[in-house]
């Protein structure tokens, strides 16, 4: 009688081991879903911004290198970081007409140029080219300092500005 | 070794496991949080710097309506007239201020509206080197308000801008920008 109980409490403590074993092996188990789970969301989210701003770079590269905007001298080297106000001030109607050429160059993006001195009275940006992407969740804004020519105010006049360049996806 | 011991050394595993396993899931956690902004930073140096020495005053704001380049009559301006700083003669007197005076507010406001209004930290410094064997002397420095961008911080470079002056040595312009 006595020998059937010492059995007893032998099994019994052995069956909360292996529970205990099980119960932690199975909480090893969801922390390393857990894990994974986070690892592919954080890593995916990742991938899309760092392909977005690399889309945002190639797209402030082609807006700064536009024959419609650069500074340009005759048959000399365009200046680089340099826009011209007098094609600015005409690029957005050429943009729009020819809508799905620099669509299919400029993709779903804004592009503003800005003013910053000499101080004029209007505020508001240059929008040059705007076309959101009809869903869009995120975009993505890059900045570029300039020197913006103004032949209208004399020879050799130039302003200072940035372009800003948006994408959306 | 006996069976506790070996029993103990398997808790003792299982609990480091558990440990990495929580540590890695707060740092991707937290990583999560953080918006990581990808920009050429060195191209924006470059592009700020270049636009700046290009930029031209306004003929309204220097005497005798002259439309003066930042990164040629002023600087060359305020090397050649640097020891007579802030108060004495310059060639050019734009705001009634010796050039150099200017350049320091003129530079400061523009990187501020743009730079500045984009949480950038910079430097702009102009040294000039009158010989090689003398020392160079600092003619502007220019530190965003968020403060300067030191070696030990994570920087980039414009490159430096050198300007020859006449009579005066050479200018060496530089801007750093950091996070």
């Amino acid at each position: 009688m006595r020998k059937v109980r010492i059995t007893t409490s032998k099994g019994q403590s052995h069956m909360t081991e292996t529970i205990a074993i099980l119960f932690i092996f199975f909480v090893l188990v969801f922390f390393g879903i857990l894990f994974y789970y986070k690892y592919s969301q954080v890593s995916l989210k990742q991938e899309k911004e760092e392909l977005l701003g690399k889309r945002a770079i190639e797209t402030t590269l082609k807006a700064l290198f536009l024959p419609e905007l650069i500074c340009s001298n005759g048959e000399a080297e365009p200046e680089d970081n340099c826009v011209d106000m007098l094609k600015v001030r005409h690029a957005n109607v050429t943009f729009r007409l020819h809508n799905q050429t620099y669509f299919d160059l400029l993709s779903y993006s804004k592009i503003s140029i800005y003013k910053v001195y000499p101080e004029s009275e209007i505020k508001e940006p240059f929008v040059l080219y705007d076309k959101p992407k009809p869903d869009w969740e995120k975009k993505e804004a890059t900045y570029f300092v300039l020197t913006l020519r103004d032949e209208l105010q004399g020879q050799d006049n130039y302003g200072f500005g940035y372009i800003k360049v948006e994408v959306y996806s | 070794m006996n069976k506790a011991q070996m029993e103990m050394v398997g808790l003792v595993v299982i609990v480091i496991m558990l440990t990495l396993g929580m540590l890695f899931l707060a740092i991707f956690a937290f990583k999560e949080g953080t918006e990581k902004k990808v920009f050429t930073r060195e191209g924006l140096a470059y592009s700020s710097m270049s636009a700046v020495m290009k930029t031209t005053i306004d003929s309204s704001v220097c005497e005798g309506s002259f439309r003066p380049k930042i990164g040629q009559e002023l600087l060359e301006d305020c090397a050649q007239n640097h020891q007579e700083s802030p108060s004495g003669f310059s060639l050019y007197k734009c705001n009634e201020k010796h050039s150099c005076v200017f350049l320091q507010e003129i530079i400061g406001e523009l990187l501020q509206e743009t730079l500045g209004t984009w949480n950038k930290r910079y430097q702009f410094r102009s040294t000039l080197i009158r010989s090689s064997t003398s020392e160079p002397e600092e003619l502007l420095n220019i530190v965003s308000v968020k403060g300067n961008c030191p070696k030990t911080r994570e920087r980039d470079s414009s490159g430096i801008f050198p300007i020859q002056v006449r009579n005066a040595g050479l200018i060496e312009n530089v801007l750093y920008l950091c996070d």
